[in-house]
């Protein structure tokens, strides 16, 4: 599903060039669960952004689902962001004066899937997340663990090959990310390729496999036992 | 464009901002405002001066004789010169396409009298067709027909004023009238648009007059009028020509000024029309750099719109929205303020001028008001405008970064 060879990113601070991912070669199959771990500093967040489109590489190979991602134009990104990419953020990022519903459905509308078809989908995706009852809700009025459900909705709603979550429990307590994480099991026990970026040992011990990142290279990538976040909700 | 989610997008952040939208949409409003003021003021004060002069024939030329400044043809200075009824005949054979109506003048005073009234009056001895150059406006019976001057009729055409004052309640028509002791008929009763004056005057038969003054030929002043499809640069030429003609007929010095006086209205139009011209260009351009400062405000709120919405923005990128939608919902969204805000500025301007703009009927400015072409045009206007205020906002908006957008630091 995705693959990535001899990847190398740095960043230009003023005169300094800061070498972040000095060559990163991974391989991520069809309904794998991922974890990415590291240290602040590590890379992994670029790594992200580079897996999201979000960001260029400087050098190396980049294939997702078949397709070679090489320089792409703002627009070519832009559709293919919405076609292979679901994010999810540690904060969220929900769009403040949109309803639940509405959230959800925005990576529809920019599919230009037609309002009411739209809302059905985004309406079906809500319930599978659990917030069905909560559909017509502002942002402002959930709780945490309900926003990033919601964000979760949204991610799946344009049905991507690949979900890409950066820190999703960052800003919950630890029971709320259970939830979350029980959550994001279930998408990926229905097949869907997941990755996830964290620094917390316990959250990475829920996914399937487990990449160490440090100072820009991968120093570690092995299978785990999964621990099913269920046991602790 | 008339998507339900983009609208619900851009009265999400007016709504929000509504002191701000408020104000920034307040300085375009009143750009056009005083734009379609400024507009419409320039066309009060065209009207006025149309309306001044308006009571004559705008295509008319009058011809008055003076006395000559420099000696020609054989003839000293100082030579009055006297013009004659041939004139009038020789004119007309000159310029048999050029001449519409054409009549003379022959000023006199009259004491007249009718029963226990009197008054003194200016009369204008003229022919016919006077009352088409003049415009004279008949309310009541008629006027001078070519009957009258053949038979030297006595028979006048009173103001207004002459019949209020000399017969009172009375009903003038066929009544006789005494002017310096001898009875004339009164035969029609005329209005002028111009001012009260010029019905306090009397107009009879030319012919008529100059048999009273000792039989004589002499006229005072030619009025005519030319074909009224020239176009001024022909108007002014065959005034020319007309000079030219009398002058040699009478021998006076093509150069001399006093000479002889040839009086085209169309001159004093150029005059106005490239004055009201110079004024409309000013008042377009002031109301122009006013509206350029509301644009630059609303470009200023959608510059900081954005920066406030950096990080929606970048969500929206992430979940693929291209940077062309972006450009359109920043577009729209100031092609919106600032349309609705200069509507209400022309609304407003417009009621204030159908309210009061008809009020207003001084000599030097009437009825202000804007037509349906300034409208359209105030309206294409404010739609570039909100594009260009839009425009760079819009193209930064689509050049944010998702990353920077979304990162939490």
């Amino acid at each position: 599903m995705i693959e990535i060879k001899d990847l190398h990113k740095s960043y230009k601070m003023g005169s300094n060039s800061l070498h972040v991912l000095k060559g990163i070669n991974f391989k991520v199959e069809e309904g794998e669960l991922v974890a990415i771990m590291g240290s602040s500093g590590s890379g992994k967040s670029t790594l992200l952004n580079i897996l999201g489109m979000l960001d260029g590489a400087d050098s190396g190979e980049y294939t997702l689902d078949g397709v070679p991602i090489k320089n792409l134009s703002e627009t070519k990104a832009a559709q293919y962001r919405n076609k292979f990419l679901g994010f999810i953020f540690q904060s969220f990022n929900l769009i403040n004066y949109k309803s639940a519903l509405e959230n959800v459905a925005l990576p529809l509308y920019y599919q230009k899937v037609p309002r009411k078809e739209r809302q059905e989908k985004a309406m079906q995706y809500l319930e599978r997340v659990g917030l069905k009852p909560w559909a017509g809700h502002l942002p402002s009025e959930l709780s945490g663990g309900q926003k990033q459900r919601v964000a979760i909705a949204r991610a799946m709603a344009a049905e991507p090959k690949v979900l890409l979550a950066d820190e999703p429990t960052g800003a919950l307590d630890s029971k709320t990310s259970y939830e979350v994480m029980d959550l994001i099991q279930k998408i990926n026990d229905d097949g869907n390729t997941i990755l996830v970026v964290t620094h917390e040992e316990d959250i990475a011990h829920m996914c399937k496999r487990i990449v160490h990142l440090k100072d820009g290279v991968i120093v570690e990538d092995k299978k785990v036992e999964q621990v099913r976040a269920g046991q602790y909700v | 464009m008339f998507d339900r989610d983009v609208w619900q997008e851009i009265f999400n952040t007016l709504k929000t901002n509504k002191l701000r939208t408020f104000l920034t949409g307040f300085s375009v409003g009143w750009a056009i405002f005083i734009l379609v003021m400024l507009l419409a003021s320039v066309n009060g004060m065209q009207n006025g001066f149309v309306g001044q002069f308006n009571d004559d024939a705008t295509n008319s030329i009058f011809v008055r004789p003076g006395t000559t400044s420099k000696a020609y043809g054989g003839f000293e200075a100082g030579r009055r010169i006297q013009l004659k009824n041939d004139d009038l005949e020789y004119i007309k054979q000159s310029f048999p396409n050029d001449i519409e109506y054409i009549s003379a003048r022959y000023y006199a005073n009259a004491t007249a009298r009718y029963k226990a009234e009197t008054g003194s009056y200016s009369v204008q001895a003229t022919h016919p067709d006077h009352q088409a150059i003049e415009k004279t406006l008949v309310i009541a019976g008629r006027y001078i027909n070519e009957a009258d001057v053949v038979n030297k009729a006595k028979v006048a055409v009173i103001g207004r004023k002459v019949a209020e004052d000399l017969f009172k309640d009375e009903e003038p028509l066929g009544k006789f009238v005494e002017f310096n002791g001898l009875p004339f008929r009164v035969i029609g009763i005329f209005t002028d648009d111009g001012d009260d004056n010029a019905e306090r005057r009397i107009y009879a038969p030319v012919s008529t007059y100059q048999r009273i003054y000792g039989n004589t030929n002499d006229i005072n002043a030619i009025a005519l009028t030319y074909n009224p499809n020239y176009d001024l640069s022909e108007a002014l030429e065959f005034s020319e020509r007309l000079e030219i003609l009398m002058k040699r007929r009478y021998k006076i010095s093509p150069e001399d000024q006093a000479g002889l006086y040839v009086w085209n209205y169309a001159e004093a139009f150029d005059n106005i029309s490239s004055f009201t011209a110079v004024l409309k260009g000013i008042g377009i351009g002031v109301g122009f750099l006013i509206l350029v400062a509301g644009i630059v405000g609303i470009g200023n709120i959608m510059v900081f719109t954005i920066k406030e919405r950096t990080k929606e923005i970048g969500v929206r990128k992430a979940l693929g929205a291209r940077p062309r939608q972006i450009i359109n919902l920043v577009l729209l969204e100031s092609v919106f303020i600032t349309a609705i805000s200069g509507f209400v500025g022309l609304a407003f301007a417009w009621m204030i001028l159908a309210a009061v703009g008809p009020a207003i009927q001084t000599p030097a400015f009437s009825n202000p008001s804007v037509s349906l072409s300034v409208v359209v045009t105030a309206t294409i206007i404010l739609i570039i405008a909100g594009v260009l205020a839009g425009l760079l906002p819009a193209m930064k908006a689509a050049n944010v970064k998702p990353i920077v957008a979304l990162s939490d630091k």
